[in-house]
C-alpha cells in the first residue's frame, strides 16, 4: 500500500463523481427537438445501442481515471513496499556536505549564512526520522577533509537514522560552528566517493550546503568532474545555496614588519593592508592595534574604493628583546575571522653584524661607522671586526650578516662555514679592493657559479675620470637596496666617483648567472653591486672598495650611510619573523638536536593558563621537528622549547585566515548552471529549501502516473472522437444555432 | 426593373404571406423568364404574337405580319387542354417541421397552390385533396379562375392530424376521380412503404399520370443535431433522447434505404418522382411538372 505525500489531498478523489454529475445535468439540459423522421432515428439507435453505450461508459470512466490520475499526481503516492524496492527504493543514504569555511559566518539580520545550513540539515534529519524505510545520514564538514597530515575526520558516517538521531543531530549542530579555514568542496566531494563508494544497495542524495563563493568556482572543471563521478554512480545532487545575496566585507589581508634591522628601541615599519570585498566604498575605516597585548593608537584609512586593497605602515618601536606580536582588528562586519591578523616579530637587543678584514682594517672602520655611527642615531647594529681566521674556528650562527672586506685569501674550513652560515639564511657582503685575488675569488668563491659570490671577475680595471662629468659615475637600478632613492634626482648618488673597481670577464652581463641581478653599474656599463640569494641566504658583492679608498663614496657622503644599513636591512631581512601560516595547515619547526629537548609544549592561541601536555618531536632525517597540526584557529601559536641546559624559551608563531577567504562574491543558479553544465542537479534556496517530494523515500510514482495521465488523456480524445462528442463541424454548429 | 424571379427562393416568399398571391408571384416570375412557351397550344382563341425563335413550329408564322414587315412572327393561342389534375397535397403533423424559411407544410402548400395557379392559368381542371390519416377536404375539379380560393381555403388545416398510411387516400382518389387525368402528390411520405407502393400502382392502373414531389427539410436529410438532444415525434409518441451525432450515420443509411426504395417503387410504376428540399428555389417543382407534361405532350 503506498503512502502519500500529501495525503489530504485524497480528499480529492472525490471529484471523480465530477464527470459522472457532468453526464446527468448534460441529460437534463438536453435540447428538445420535435421530429418527423423518427422512424430513421429508432431504427439507427437499435442498430448502434451496444456500441454507443459501450462507448459512452469507456469514456466516462476514462475520465473519472483522468481525474483520479490528477488528484494522485497532486497527492505523490510513495511505494514503499517489496514492489518499491524493485523500482531502487530500498534504503536511503542523505549524505550532507556541509561548508563551514569562515565565509559561511556571513552574517545577516538576525541570522546567518552557517544557521541556515544547519537549519537546511535538521529538516533533511527531521524528514529521514518520520520515514517509515531505512535511512542513513553522512555528514562531512569542508574543513575536517582533505587535510595534509591528520586525514578525514567525519561527524557523522552512515548513521542510521533511528527514533533518538533528530535529537542526536541537534545535539552535534548546537556544537558545530564555522571554522577559520577557508577549504572549498573539492575535498568533500573526493570523501563521498573514497567513503562511500557506489550507490549499489541503496538510494543515496548527496547535499552540498555551501554559500557558493565566486572564488571557489571560478576553476570549476576538476569540481564538476568530481560531481559528474557521483551523479553517474546514481546519487542525486542538491545544492542548497545559504546566502541570498553578496554583502559588504572589510578583511585585513595583510600584517607584516617591513624587513630590516631590528633590534630594541630601533624604529620598525609595519605595514597593514585592508581590502574592500564590497560593491560600495568604505570610509573611515579604523584598524585597531595591538602590541603584545597593550593597544596601540589605531589607523585611519581615509577610504578604501570598491575592490581595492589599501596598505597603510605605522612605526613600532618595541622596548624589550624577544618574540613579540602584532594584532590588527577591524570594527565588525558580516564576516569576523578576517577582521583580525596577527603577526609575531623577533626583536634581538641588537644585531651583531661580522666584519672580516685584514689587520689594518681600514675598510672595515668605514663600514663600522656607516652601520653603527653611534650617539643619537640607533640603529640596532652592532659590528664585530675580525680577521678572516675567526670565520674557521668560531660559530657563526649568532651573526645576522658577515661582510667580507677586501679579503685576499680564505682557507677552505672558512670558505665552508662561510656558504653553510649563508645557506641557512644568513647575509653576505663582499667588497673588493686592492688586495682581493680574482683567482681566489673566482676558484674558491665563485667556483663557477657554485659558490657564495654571484659573479666571476677577471682584475682590477680603472675607471676613466669623465673631465665633462656628464653622467654620474653610479647608476642604481631599482632595488630595496636604493630604494630610498628612487624617483628623485639624488644629488649624493650623483657625487660618487669611482676610480677603480674590478671587471667582470667579457660577456658575462649578457648571460648572467641563474638568479644575479646588477642593481648598481658605473657610468662605463659595467657591474658595480650584483647581489644573487645562495640558499636561504642573500649575498650582495660590492667590486669596489668599502672605503673610500678606489672610490669617494665613504667620504662625508650621506648616501653611503644609507646605502650601507640599506644593504644590511636587505642581507638581514631573511630572518626574524616566524612563517607566515594559515589556518587549518601544519606548521613545522624543525628543533636543533645539540640544543633542544624533543619534547616541546604547544600552547593554542588564548591558553594562557591552561597547561597542555608535553608533545613529542617527531624525527625527520634524523633531527626532532615539531609538526604544529592542529592550527584550526588564527592567532599566536607558542611553542615552548626546553633547552638540553635547562632553560626554556618559546617560538611564537602567528596563524591567520586565508587572505581572500573574506570575498563574499557568490554565484546565484544560472552563473552556477553555466559552470556545471552537463552535471544532472538540484539548485536550491536554504530559505525556502524542503524535503522536496523527489526526496520521499520509496519510489515515487507522481511521474510514471503523470505520464499515464497523459496517454489517458490521449486516448479520451481518441475515443471522445470515436464516440462523436467532438465539437460538431462549422456547418452542424450553425444548425444546431437555427435549432435553438 | 425588379427582377421576376425574386419570389422563387423560399426566403423571399415566405413574406407573402396570402397563398394566392404568392402563387401568382411565383408562377408568373417562372414564366416570365421563359423564352418559348412550353405550353401554349392549338386552340381558337388568340392570344398574342411573338417574335420567332428558331425551333418554333413554322406552322405558326404569321405570313401576313412577315408580308408587311418583313419579320417573322409566331400566333400564339390559348391552351385548350382539358387536363383533369388533381393535386394532392399532405397537411398531417409530420409536414410541420421545418427550421428554414418554410416548413415542409408551408412548402407543399405553395408548390399546390402554385401548381393549381398554373393549371387554371390554361384552362385546366383542378381539383385538390388535402389529406392526412384521411382527406380532410376534397376541392372538386374546376376551370374557373377564382376555383384556386377553394383550393387554397381547403389547404388551411390549423389543426395536423397523424398519417398512419396513404393508401386509402389515393384508393379515395381513384374512385372519386375515375376519368384519367393527372395526380400530383405533394408529401414527405413519411408513411409504410408498401401502402403508398400500392396506392401509385392503382392510380396509374387507372390511367393516371402521377407525379410525386417528395418535400423533405434539410435537417431530415442531412441531419446536423449535436450535444445532447430529445426527439420527439411529430406523428408517434416515441421520443429519444442520444447523442445525435453518435446516430447520425445509422440514420443517414436508414434514411437512403428508404428513399432509395422509394424511387425505385415510383419508377416500377412510372410515376415521375421528384425530391425536393425545402431550401430549393420553388420553380423547381413548375419545372418539374411542366417537363412532365410536355413528355406527356409529346407522348400524346
Amino acid at each position: 500500500m503506498p503512502s502519500f505525500v500529501f495525503q489530504p489531498l485524497l480528499w480529492g478523489l472525490l471529484l471523480v463523481g465530477v464527470p459522472v454529475l457532468i453526464h446527468l445535468i448534460n441529460m437534463l439540459r438536453h435540447r428538445r427537438v420535435p421530429w418527423a423522421a423518427m422512424e430513421f432515428l429508432l431504427q439507427s439507435q437499435k442498430r448502434n445501442r451496444t456500441w454507443i453505450m459501450l462507448k459512452q461508459l469507456l469514456l466516462l470512466l476514462m475520465r473519472m481515471a483522468a481525474v483520479a490520475a490528477v488528484v494522485l499526481v497532486l497527492a505523490q503516492p510513495v511505494l514503499r513496499s517489496e514492489w518499491g524496492r524493485l523500482f531502487g527504493g530500498s534504503k536511503t543514504h542523505h549524505v550532507v556536505l556541509l561548508d563551514d569555511s569562515f565565509s559561511m559566518a556571513d552574517r545577516w539580520a538576525d541570522t546567518s549564512a552557517f544557521e541556515q545550513a544547519k537549519a537546511v540539515i535538521r529538516r533533511i534529519g527531521a524528514q529521514a526520522a518520520a520515514q517509515q524505510q531505512p535511512q542513513e545520514f553522512t555528514l562531512i564538514r569542508f574543513s575536517r577533509v582533505g587535510r595534509e597530515r591528520r586525514g578525514s575526520e567525519i561527524d557523522l558516517l552512515q548513521v542510521t537514522v533511528d527514533r533518538d538521531f533528530e535529537a542526536g543531530l541537534e545535539r552535534m549542530l548546537d556544537d558545530v560552528r564555522p571554522s577559520e579555514t577557508a577549504a572549498g568542496p573539492l575535498a568533500a566531494l573526493a570523501e563521498v566517493r573514497r567513503l562511500l563508494g557506489t550507490t549499489d544497495d541503496e538510494r543515496r542524495i548527496v547535499y552540498l550546503v555551501s554559500d557558493f563563493r565566486t572564488r571557489e568556482w571560478n576553476e570549476p572543471t576538476e569540481l564538476k568532474n568530481r560531481m559528474q563521478a557521483i551523479a553517474s554512480d546514481g546519487a542525486e545532487l542538491h545544492l542548497v545555496r545559504c546566502v541570498d545575496q553578496q554583502r559588504d566585507n572589510l578583511a585585513i589581508v595583510s600584517l607584516r614588519a617591513s624587513p630590516g634591522s631590528r633590534a630594541v628601541g630601533v624604529p620598525v615599519f609595519v605595514e597593514v593592508a585592508v581590502r574592500n570585498y564590497g560593491a560600495s566604498p568604505a570610509r573611515d575605516v579604523s584598524v585597531l592595534l595591538e602590541e603584545n597585548g597593550q593597544p596601540r593608537p589605531a589607523v585611519r584609512i581615509a577610504e578604501i574604493p570598491p575592490g581595492e586593497t589599501v596598505e597603510e605602515r605605522f612605526l613600532v618601536r618595541f622596548a624589550t628583546a624577544g618574540q613579540q606580536q602584532l594584532v590588527a582588528r577591524l570594527e565588525t562586519d558580516p564576516v569576523a575571522a578576517d577582521n583580525h591578523r596577527y603577526v609575531t616579530v623577533d626583536i634581538p637587543l641588537d644585531v651583531p653584524v661580522l666584519l672580516i678584514d685584514d689587520e689594518r682594517a681600514a675598510d672595515a672602520r668605514a663600514l663600522s661607522l656607516a652601520l653603527a655611527p653611534g650617539g643619537r642615531a640607533e640603529t640596532g647594529i652592532r659590528p664585530v671586526i675580525e680577521t678572516p681566521r675567526y670565520l674557521s674556528i668560531h660559530p657563526l650562527d649568532d651573526y645576522r650578516a658577515i661582510y667580507l672586506l677586501d679579503v685576499p685569501h680564505l682557507d677552505r674550513s672558512a670558505v665552508a662555514a662561510l656558504e653553510e652560515f649563508v645557506r641557512n639564511g644568513g647575509g653576505l657582503g663582499i667588497f673588493l679592493g686592492e688586495k682581493s685575488d680574482s683567482r681566489f675569488l673566482n676558484d674558491q668563491l665563485y667556483r663557477y657559479g657554485k659558490g657564495v659570490m654571484p659573479l666571476p671577475v677577471t682584475g682590477p680595471a680603472e675607471l676613466l675620470v669623465d673631465r665633462l662629468q656628464r653622467a654620474p659615475d653610479l647608476r642604481v637600478e631599482p632595488h630595496p637596496i636604493f630604494r630610498v632613492f628612487a624617483g628623485q634626482r639624488n644629488p649624493f648618488l650623483s657625487t660618487v666617483n669611482v676610480t677603480r673597481y674590478f671587471a667582470t670577464p667579457e660577456g658575462w652581463d649578457l648571460e648572467p648567472d641563474p638568479g644575479a641581478e646588477v642593481i648598481a653599474r658605473l657610468r662605463n656599463g659595467a657591474p658595480l653591486v650584483v647581489t644573487r640569494p645562495f640558499d636561504d641566504g642573500r649575498v650582495v658583492a660590492v667590486l669596489t672598495t668599502a672605503a673610500p679608498t678606489w672610490n669617494n663614496w665613504g667620504r662625508n657622503n650621506p648616501s653611503y650611510v644609507v646605502t650601507m644599513l640599506e644593504t644590511q636591512a636587505f642581507l638581514a631581512g631573511q630572518s626574524g619573523d616566524g612563517p607566515d601560516a594559515r589556518v587549518g595547515t601544519p606548521v613545522r619547526l624543525e628543533l636543533d638536536p645539540g640544543r633542544y629537548q624533543s619534547e616541546v609544549r604547544v600552547f593554542q592561541p588564548g591558553e594562557e593558563t591552561v597547561s597542555p601536555s608535553l608533545t613529542e618531536a617527531a624525527l625527520a632525517d634524523g633531527a626532532p621537528v615539531v609538526e604544529l597540526d592542529e592550527t584550526d584557529r588564527s592567532g599566536i601559536y607558542r611553542i615552548q622549547l626546553f633547552r638540553n641546559d635547562g632553560g626554556s624559551e618559546e617560538r611564537w608563531i602567528a596563524v591567520n585566515v586565508e587572505p581572500d577567504g573574506g570575498n563574499l562574491e557568490t554565484l546565484d543558479g544560472s552563473q552556477l548552471a553555466d559552470r556545471l553544465s552537463g552535471v544532472p542537479y538540484q539548485f536550491e534556496q536554504a530559505g525556502t529549501f524542503r524535503y522536496a517530494a523527489g526526496d520521499e523515500p520509496g519510489y515515487n510514482l507522481a511521474e510514471a502516473i503523470l505520464y499515464f495521465l497523459v496517454i489517458l488523456l490521449l486516448l479520451e480524445q481518441v475515443v471522445a472522437w470515436w464516440a462523436s462528442y467532438h465539437p460538431a463541424a462549422p456547418r452542424a454548429a450553425l444548425a444546431q444555432g437555427g435549432a435553438a | 426593373m425588379p427582377d421576376p424571379k425574386r419570389f422563387l427562393h423560399p426566403e423571399a416568399i415566405r413574406r407573402i404571406t396570402r397563398l394566392d398571391l404568392r402563387a401568382r408571384h411565383i408562377v408568373e416570375g417562372f414564366l416570365s423568364g421563359m423564352h418559348r412557351s412550353p405550353y401554349f397550344g392549338q386552340s381558337v382563341e388568340f392570344r398574342q404574337h411573338r417574335q420567332y425563335t428558331f425551333g418554333d413550329d413554322l406552322r405558326y408564322v404569321d405570313w401576313k405580319v412577315w408580308a408587311k414587315q418583313d419579320r417573322f412572327y409566331v400566333k400564339q393561342f390559348e391552351e385548350d387542354t382539358n387536363l383533369r389534375c388533381t393535386l394532392l397535397c399532405d397537411v398531417s403533423g409530420s409536414m410541420r417541421y421545418g427550421r428554414g424559411a418554410l416548413t415542409k407544410y408551408e412548402y407543399g402548400c405553395t408548390i399546390t397552390a402554385c401548381l393549381a395557379y398554373l393549371l387554371l392559368r390554361q384552362q385546366d381542371s383542378v381539383g385538390c385533396v388535402a389529406f392526412d390519416e384521411q382527406p380532410r377536404t376534397i376541392v372538386p375539379l374546376r376551370t374557373k379562375r377564382n376555383h384556386l380560393d377553394d383550393i387554397i381555403q381547403a389547404m388551411d388545416v390549423s389543426e395536423p392530424r397523424d398519417k398512419t398510411g396513404i393508401f386509402p387516400v389515393l384508393r379515395l382518389v381513384a374512385e372519386t376521380y375515375p376519368r384519367r387525368g393527372m395526380v400530383v402528390l405533394v408529401s414527405d411520405l413519411l408513411v409504410e412503404r408498401p401502402g403508398l407502393l400500392r396506392g401509385l400502382k392503382l392510380l396509374r392502373s387507372r390511367g393516371h399520370d402521377v407525379m410525386v414531389f417528395h418535400v423533405m427539410d434539410d435537417d431530415e436529410l442531412d441531419f446536423p443535431f449535436t450535444g445532447p438532444t430529445r426527439f420527439e415525434g411529430l406523428e408517434t409518441d416515441d421520443a429519444l433522447r442520444c447523442n445525435p451525432r453518435a446516430l447520425r450515420q445509422g440514420y443517414l443509411d436508414a434514411l437512403g434505404e428508404y428513399l432509395a426504395e422509394v424511387r425505385h417503387g415510383c419508377v416500377a410504376n412510372k410515376v415521375d418522382y421528384r425530391l425536393l428540399r425545402t431550401s430549393q428555389p420553388l420553380d423547381a417543382a413548375l419545372a418539374a411538372y411542366l417537363s412532365s407534361r410536355l413528355s406527356t405532350h409529346h407522348r400524346n
